[in-house]
């Protein structure tokens, strides 16, 4: 095949995707558009479960947005040549998720046309508040860390930007995780180990959605992947995971060592339904063990198909961790009167029940539309496949 | 100065859900779908034989230290001077982070639906957009000099209204002397309403 006819080949396939994504995408608006003119009652959110599944998409993708920089602030912050080669399109990726879910975020609420009421009007005492600032801080930074690696008259300055945007996701997945780690009205959150549980769970994610991403990008273009890349990539993702399993360990943990919470924590480990199943299936066996399993593996780890199942099954236990996290953060109530039983209509002392309904679905995926058409066309249209130069790359600087 | 605050007795609420109705007229709520600004509930509580059965009134508690006030990113959540916390639909922006701050479940959403189905059900309407709502305890009507509709309503005086800035008020003896407790104060909210709940008279 000549290249005139290989480019052709490629244009249209760029636009079949583009156009799938962007349907994706449209179908996204359309079911936040059912779900702002009829309200929450058409979904399976209540009073009682606030935040449901657009918020697992949402939050999944503003964290991993802050975890896929990593791969740019290993190799600018310290100096890691193969993930150097990577920065641009870590950077690319990181913008891409936080748009993707803040998208999610902002069209699931109940007035999406006052957005701009949020970035005029701050109440400072809110983390909510802070999170605006921080998630327009961060890609404002990214944007000008990006310009810096792209623009040959801008390299100088790349490790300084590099820096700031590190210091800066580090106080975003902070931020992400205080939402939760502030609320006093649930008993499964009102912890201060959240916000360093959601910053390591940002490395593995982000790392995981970064491995699946960069191998379809080799994968479309037809190219090959060096294993020695995938192999320290792998090797640094199972340490992420394994740092999630250790976080997740001592959050339960602590919870099972303060009476009080006892009953929240029998609710998610052995009798809470759905959300146990999610929690050891979903979460630490899919999620987390096969995945340790795969990528520590002598022979198996080395195989490239391997890494990229393992960062696939992280996603998915990313998915069910967020689920339990958030939905059944609040499915699991309040304690009213503390040792007394109770029962009343008014779901007081009663387990909630949430039932995802298809336009939040949609929505989420929507907002997964959202990201991967804003990666298409940014690498469509500039030079971010990421650029191996193996001369300059030193052996050592390939085997730590 | 003013700190409104409502003291409900348990023992004579007799479960007529009177107030429900006075306040879903006065603040024309989305009664439609079950949502109220005040709602009466049936509830046991206790263990073994001490069990009882009580009709319990909730509502937004204005609390002196409010979470919900504290989260709200735009400040749609404000308090007043007399400690009522209220809301302004035309700042809020519906991201519902005050009903997951709210440990007593007082906020809910009223919605594009809502306002269109509101205009039918009560005729002049006089919400205009969507937003978060709750009790206000009738802040109209406190500043006309009147109580709010649930307690004028009462059938059995179980709600009781005043201020705890004036030690001759009842609701001030009786929040003093400890019969009339908040919900969950541990939380440290500082709730401004309080229940009586008597043990002798269970039945």
């Amino acid at each position: 095949m000549n290249i005139e006819a290989f480019r052709k080949i490629e244009g249209q396939a760029f636009y079949a995707l583009a156009g799938l994504l962007g349907l994706v995408v449209l179908i996204g608006f359309g079911a936040a558009h059912y779900m702002e003119t009829h309200g929450h009652v058409v979904t399976g959110m209540t009073n009682q479960i606030v935040w449901g599944l657009p918020h697992v998409f949402a939050v999944f993708m503003i964290v991993a947005a802050s975890g896929v920089l990593n791969v740019a602030s290993i190799g600018s912050v310290f100096g890691k040549p193969v993930y150097k080669a990577r920065a641009p399109l870590s950077g690319l990726l990181a913008i891409a998720l936080l748009a993707g879910g803040l998208t999610v975020l902002m069209l699931d609420l109940g007035r999406p046309d006052r957005l701009i009421v949020a970035m005029t009007h701050f109440n400072f005492k809110s983390i909510f508040a802070l999170n605006v600032i921080l998630y327009t801080g961060f890609f404002a930074i990214v944007a000008v860390y990006i310009w810096t690696m792209m623009e040959r008259k801008m390299h100088a300055y790349s490790k300084y930007a590099g820096f700031s945007a590190f210091i800066w996701r580090l106080a975003l997945t902070t931020a992400t995780g205080s939402i939760f780690g502030f609320l006093v009205a649930r008993q499964a959150y009102s912890s201060a180990i959240l916000a360093p549980m959601f910053i390591i769970m940002s490395f593995s994610y982000g790392l995981a959605v970064f491995i699946l991403v960069q191998s379809f990008m080799y994968l479309w273009n037809g190219l090959e992947l060096d294993p020695a890349i995938l192999r320290r990539m792998k090797n640094l993702l199972a340490t992420f995971a394994g740092a999630v399993l250790y976080f997740t360990i001592v959050y339960h943990l602590t919870n099972l060592y303060f009476a009080k919470q006892a009953a929240f924590e029998q609710f998610i480990l052995v009798d809470g339904g759905i959300f146990t199943t999610l929690f050891w299936v979903g979460q630490i066996f899919i999620g987390t063990l096969i995945p340790i399993a795969l990528l520590l593996h002598p022979t198996l780890g080395a195989n490239c198909k391997t890494v990229i199942w393992s960062a696939l099954l992280i996603v998915v236990g990313g998915f069910a961790q967020l689920y339990v996290i958030i939905i059944g953060g609040q499915a699991f109530p309040l304690e009213l009167f503390p040792g007394m039983q109770e029962s009343s209509t008014f779901f007081d002392g009663a387990i909630h029940y949430y039932h995802p309904s298809l336009p939040e679905l949609l929505l989420g995926i929507g907002g997964i539309g959202m990201a991967l058409l804003i990666t298409t066309i940014a690498v469509r249209v500039l030079r971010f496949i990421p650029q191996d130069d193996f001369h300059h790359v030193s052996k050592e600087a390939l085997t730590d | 100065m003013t700190r409104y605050a409502m003291v409900i007795d348990l023992n004579t609420c007799v479960g007529c859900n009177a107030c429900m109705a006075a306040c879903a007229m006065e603040n024309q709520t989305p009664v439609w779908k079950g949502e109220w600004r005040t709602y009466v509930h049936e509830k046991e509580i206790g263990v073994a034989e001490q069990v009882r059965r009580r009709f319990f009134p909730r509502l937004c508690n204005h609390c002196s230290n409010p979470p919900c006030l504290t989260v709200c990113p735009t400040g749609a959540t404000y308090q007043r001077a007399d400690g009522i916390v209220l809301i302004d639909p035309e700042r809020c922006m519906g991201c519902r982070a005050c009903a997951m701050a709210c440990p007593y479940d007082a906020r809910y959403e009223v919605t594009y639906d809502d306002i269109k189905l509101g205009k039918e059900f009560y005729g002049d309407l006089q919400r205009t957009s969507p937003s978060m709502d709750k009790c206000s305890f009738c802040a109209h009507r406190l500043d006309k000099g009147m109580k709010p509709a649930c307690v004028e309503t009462c059938v059995g005086s179980a709600r009781q209204f005043g201020d705890l800035d004036d030690p001759s008020d009842p609701v001030t003896q009786l929040v003093a002397s400890g019969i009339a407790q908040p919900l969950m104060p541990h939380l440290g909210t500082r709730p401004n309403v309080y229940y009586i709940d008597d043990l002798k008279r269970k039945g």
